[in-house]
């Protein structure tokens, strides 16, 4: 620490300790007399204001005020002669390579043993990065701000004491109030429940809880309006560190369209399953009672053709026959129509089920058919898997009755196979080396009461495969055929999540 | 009568139908099949009792050997009839028979926790019908040995 010779301040050996502390100070510490030149000047004023103390020493404040504040310094002086400090001011002072500093001041009177005033120790500090984080904020609060703003849900930003702090033109616009009524008013009065009830939770939560939260649903609550009417929100809740302890920004979305459309969407879906059931519940009863009349028209129509065959003419004969031929086929429709709809309406049990069981109890069923046609039956191993086993048996059952049925004069080879998906899904194939099917029928075939070959060629309704298709749907899962005509078929159905081992 | 073969032996038989074309069907098919049938006819529940307990114009109805009961009748359904029947002391030995056009699962259980006999339904074709007929003539009422009296009421 450099000083001039005058005045003397105290005794040597605490000026030598004084002068040490000074001029190890992260400060710049300078003095001065009451008529304001430089008395004494340290290494931080040095690095400061970027003058040595040879240089300024003896010689007035003035080249380092700048113009325009070139009143402070007789100010300082005059409060400092009548022994009143000055506590951090800060204001600007000029470099000597002419950059404009700011700086807080601190300055206090020195006085002697008996108390008078003989000049002003500075402490003047930089700060620039002060100023500059400052600054800094002060952006990224216009920034943070402007965020609020542009947001196209009402924003709300309330501090640990539940008071809102911060909030942009939607919270003002759904809540109807203006600004300056929420500001530091309890967010209670906006969001009666959940809200306030949630803040000290969220203090604690950590910041991955709270980005799970953000990326997860938000919370469902109730807003209120300032004439008190209340709707639906769905509100997410981010917390935020801040100089005023962690404060929490709130995302509040009104959700009354959405509730409303959602409760729309849940009435058509109930008219839906309700109109579904009654179609369901139709069939089965329209087919149920349809076979009361039917059994009247069958019997008696067979019962004349063998009483009275031969007896009468023979056009009486054809007719007779017509009418036995088209009860029998209604009869046929009828149940089929029963089979189809019962589907529907039974309810189906997903258990662990055996494919291998399944199909064992199909080829049982159809037994009679594979040895009239002297079909060759082959299969891998098949798994088990999550089914209805009766309706497994019933679309193994179908698949292979058609396989065997649809067949070029010879012998009928049928092989049955299964193999997951990509998605873990059993798929099934039952292939056979029959008349395949042209691609334009693909769809078609899986109707109700489709067929594609005349009466006389192949018996049937075609229900078949609609029964397949309905009944592997209910599992959730899809059939479909690849097929080329006289290339054979390949029948193959999906069992959704039933990806087990075999 | 005794002394004459178990088939010709006069079997009488009481079927509970509604239906005129039922009737006249399961006439036409007892009759091939077992010519000492007689067959009698109640059309509905209220009738069917009034013959089994010999009330009105029924005073000198035959005690029958076997009941064949629609389930679907007006008046008194076939259940009700059944549980009259099965609580009865004396019309309980009676076997009888539900013929009836469902096949629902409830109706064959309520039928058998009504203690009815057998539950059959009517099948859709004249074969099968006649099949079902000829079972029953051969089973009931000619394998079956029945109480030769009724108990008392």
């Amino acid at each position: 620490m450099t000083q001039s010779q005058q005045p003397d301040l105290g005794g040597d050996t605490e000026r030598a300790h004084l002068a040490a502390a000074v001029d190890s100070a992260d400060d710049a510490i300078l003095s001065m007399s009451l008529e304001g030149s430089i008395l004494s000047w340290n290494k931080a004023a040095e690095k400061l204001y970027g003058y040595t103390a040879v240089e300024v020493l003896g010689k007035p404040m003035s080249p380092l005020v700048p113009e325009n504040r070139a009143a402070e310094v007789p100010r300082f002086l005059d409060q400092i002669k009548r022994g009143q400090p000055i506590d951090h001011y800060e204001t600007v002072r000029v470099t000597k390579d002419g950059r404009h500093v700011p700086v807080s001041f601190t300055i206090s009177p020195i006085r002697d043993a008996d108390g008078n005033v003989l000049g002003a120790s500075t402490i003047a500090s930089d700060i620039s990065v002060r100023k500059d984080a400052k600054t800094h904020l002060a952006q990224m609060e216009v920034r943070y701000r402007a965020l609020l703003e542009a947001a196209p849900d009402a924003m709300v930003v309330v501090n640990q004491d539940g008071e809102i702090v911060l909030l942009n033109v939607q919270a003002e616009k759904r809540f109807g109030y203006r600004r300056d009524e929420l500001l530091g008013q309890e967010v209670k009065r906006i969001i009666p429940e959940g809200f306030a009830e949630r803040l000290i939770a969220d203090d604690l939560r950590s910041a991955k809880d709270a980005l799970a939260q953000q990326i997860d649903s938000g919370i469902e609550l109730n807003g209120r309006r300032k004439d008190g009417s209340e709707f639906p929100i769905e509100m997410m809740l981010s917390p935020l560190k801040s100089a005023e302890g962690t404060l929490v920004t709130a995302a509040i979305r009104d959700i009354t369209a959405r509730r409303m459309s959602d409760a729309r969407l849940l009435e058509k879906v109930k008219e839906l399953n309700r109109s579904n059931e009654e179609l369901e519940q139709f069939a089965y009863i329209a087919s149920h009672d349809l076979q009361e009349p039917l059994r009247m028209v069958a019997s008696y129509t067979e019962l004349l053709s063998r009483r009275y065959k031969g007896k009468l003419d023979s056009e009486a004969d054809e007719f007779i026959a017509f009418a036995v031929d088209g009860a029998s086929r209604m009869h046929r429709l009828i149940q089929d129509l029963l089979s189809y709809s019962l589907v529907g309406t039974k309810e189906t049990t997903l258990l662990d089920a055996s494919s291998e069981d399944a199909f064992q109890k199909a080829l049982g069923h159809l037994r009679g058919t594979i040895e009239e046609s002297g079909a060759v039956m082959t299969h891998d191993p098949l798994p088990t898997v999550l089914a209805d086993k009766v309706q497994l048996i019933q679309v193994f059952q179908n698949l292979v009755g058609n396989a065997i049925k649809y067949q070029n004069p010879g012998v009928p080879r049928v092989h049955i196979s299964a193999a997951k998906d990509w998605e873990e899904n059993w798929v099934f194939s039952v292939q056979d080396n029959g008349l395949g099917i042209d691609p334009q029928y693909f769809d078609r075939i899986f109707g109700v009461f489709q067929r594609l070959h005349k009466r006389d060629e192949f018996a049937g309704t075609g229900i078949g495969l609609a029964i397949c298709k309905k009944i592997v749907e209910r599992h959730g899962g899809s059939i479909w055929v690849e097929s080329q005509p006289e290339q054979g078929s390949t029948f193959r159905f999906a069992l959704k999540g039933s990806g087990r081992k075999s | 009568m005794k002394v004459m073969e178990e088939n010709s032996k006069l079997r009488n038989v009481l079927l509970v139908e509604d239906s005129p074309g039922d009737v006249r069907l399961t006439q036409e098919i007892f009759h091939a099949a077992n010519r000492s049938i007689q067959l009698h006819v109640a059309s509905d529940g209220v009738e069917a009792m009034a013959f089994l307990r010999r009330e009105r114009a029924h005073d000198h109805a035959p005690r029958p050997d076997m009941i064949l009961l629609d389930l679907n009748l007006p008046r008194m359904d076939g259940r009700e009839v059944l549980a009259q029947i099965k609580e009865n002391e004396s019309l309980k030995t009676i076997p009888t028979i539900i013929l009836t056009s469902s096949d629902a699962e409830v109706d064959i259980v309520t039928s058998y926790q009504l203690k009815a006999n057998c539950y059959l339904s009517k099948p859709v074709q004249l074969d099968a019908f006649e099949g079902l007929v000829n079972s029953i003539n051969d089973f009931w009422l000619t394998k079956v040995k029945l109480p030769q009296q009724a108990q008392s009421e």
